[in-house]
């Protein structure tokens, strides 16, 4: 049997760099499936319902965004 | 805080006061919350509005006023400028002191206004609205109300609980960084545009004073998974050119939808404001007196709705009516406008900038400005001359 294999983007991450970071919430408007939470000084990206559209990749003005990279 | 009120009002920023403000004044039970823990700050607008505009809401006070233009120019990146002759006279805000007496004249009309609450949903029963869940100080407490107007921001949560939430196209959408400089060596009585997409990409640059030698320097990009510069990455290029002496007091970024306004901006017990009804102009993404209009035109009508024991969204409908009487025309125009100002290359603009600069007559007239677009950009004629002339 085998077992269905997820495909690799969907497993990479949207990394946040908290030292870029100015928790506007830009990123939050153009998230389809809102998965990104901002509370205060904390910005969450829930990887269970991202689906990694990368749209909040360019509209951070910050550039704090981005999809990690495959080793 | 009392578990009843008629409206509770998500969000003090400018469009939520003026809402609250509006509801207290006909003497309904208003609350107004704000999940930070100060009302105005952090900032995030480049703080310029019409001044007959705002003292439409507001009594005019010289401590939220830290400058008043009646100039403006509009410079290329090739450094021509063009000068404008006067318009409506503009106010540079300061948006803390200017948010923070919006709020109080709210609680002044009889509002509660309460900070570091934020709403965690709405409580509904089938399609009709119960009330809203709050965080307090990071204690849970339920409130009941008839209506909730929605007015948090750019990242707004409330229009989705209302099933409203449309997530703007990334071209019409802009991402914006701005620096407070001081040692600025600029002329005070001007604000100042540039436009040159290597500078800012389908955006534009604004340089606006505010006294004591300092200005407001930022800059808005359409949003465009192309670009491998930020906004921020863009206003750092524009700053280290052009204002090399400066120093930097504060930042500011923000995301500002500019694709006109949600195509419904009510439900059953809900109405959205401000930029959560994406009610920034579609070309300058100023919102800051729209989202005020916004405020009022919803209070109005959530003060009819509760009068008349209706507020289905049928009745509430009434606000989308007010608001497209207002700016409906205006905004399409504008939409259009700025689409078709993005497709003019930017040597045919410095062209153009250049010529229409060393024109001999300061206030050139409409036939001459015609010549040099018609030679420029011909299909100017096509795209934009119909919108400048109203069509």
């Amino acid at each position: 049997m085998s077992t269905p294999v997820e495909s690799t983007v969907q497993t990479l991450l949207i990394l946040v760099d908290y030292d870029r970071c100015s928790y506007c919430g830009a990123c939050v408007a153009v998230c389809p499936p809102d998965c990104i939470i901002l509370h205060d000084a904390t910005l969450l990206i829930d990887p269970e319902t991202c689906t990694r559209c990368r749209r909040c990749i360019p509209a951070c003005p910050t550039g704090a965004l981005t999809l990690e990279e495959t080793a | 805080m009392k578990t009843e009120y008629d409206v509770v009002v998500i969000g003090a920023g400018p469009a939520g006061s003026v809402a609250a403000k509006t509801c207290a004044q006909a003497g309904l039970r208003v609350l107004l919350v704000e999940k930070r823990q100060e009302i105005g700050s952090p900032v995030r607008c480049a703080e310029a509005v019409g001044k007959e505009t705002v003292a439409e809401f507001i009594p005019l006070d010289a401590k939220w006023i830290a400058a008043e233009v009646d100039h403006f120019s509009l410079t290329s990146s090739q450094n021509d400028t063009i000068h404008f002759p006067p318009l409506e006279t503009t106010l540079v805000l300061e948006r803390k002191i200017f948010d923070r007496e919006l709020a109080h004249s709210a609680a002044k009309a009889g509002a509660e206004v309460v900070v570091k609450t934020r709403a965690a949903g709405l409580i509904k029963n089938g399609s009709g609205l119960e009330g809203v869940k709050l965080i307090v100080q990071g204690v849970p407490h339920e409130v009941r109300c008839k209506i909730v107007i929605g007015a948090d921001g750019t990242e707004a949560q409330s229009t989705r609980w209302a099933g409203l939430k449309a997530v703007p196209p990334l071209k019409d959408y802009y991402s914006a960084a701005q620096y407070l400089l001081t040692n600025v060596n600029l002329d005070q009585t001007v604000c100042q545009y540039h436009l040159g997409w290597s500078i800012a990409p389908a955006g534009y640059v604004w340089v606006f004073p505010k006294g004591n030698n300092t200005a407001n320097v930022g800059l808005a990009i359409a949003t465009d998974p192309k670009q491998t510069r930020s906004a921020m990455d863009c206003l750092n290029d524009f700053v280290a050119k052009n204002f090399q002496q400066s120093s930097i007091l504060s930042q500011v970024v923000g995301g500002i939808p500019i694709s006109n306004v949600l195509p419904e901006m009510t439900a059953d017990g809900y109405l959205a404001v401000g930029d959560a009804a994406h009610q920034s102009d579609p070309m300058t993404a100023g919102g800051i007196t729209n989202g005020m209009y916004g405020g009022l035109f919803a209070a109005q009508v959530a003060v009819d709705a509760v009068r008349h024991g209706d507020t289905s969204r049928k009745f509430l409908k009434q606000y989308e009516k007010l608001w497209d009487d207002k700016f409906g025309a205006d905004y399409r125009r504008l939409y259009r406008l700025r689409q078709a100002i993005f497709k003019i290359p930017e040597e045919k603009i410095n062209s153009i900038i250049r010529q229409v600069s060393q024109l001999d007559d300061p206030q050139p007239g409409m036939a001459q400005l015609f010549k040099i677009f018609l030679k420029e950009y011909p299909l100017l004629m096509i795209d934009i001359m119909p919108l400048v002339l109203g069509k």
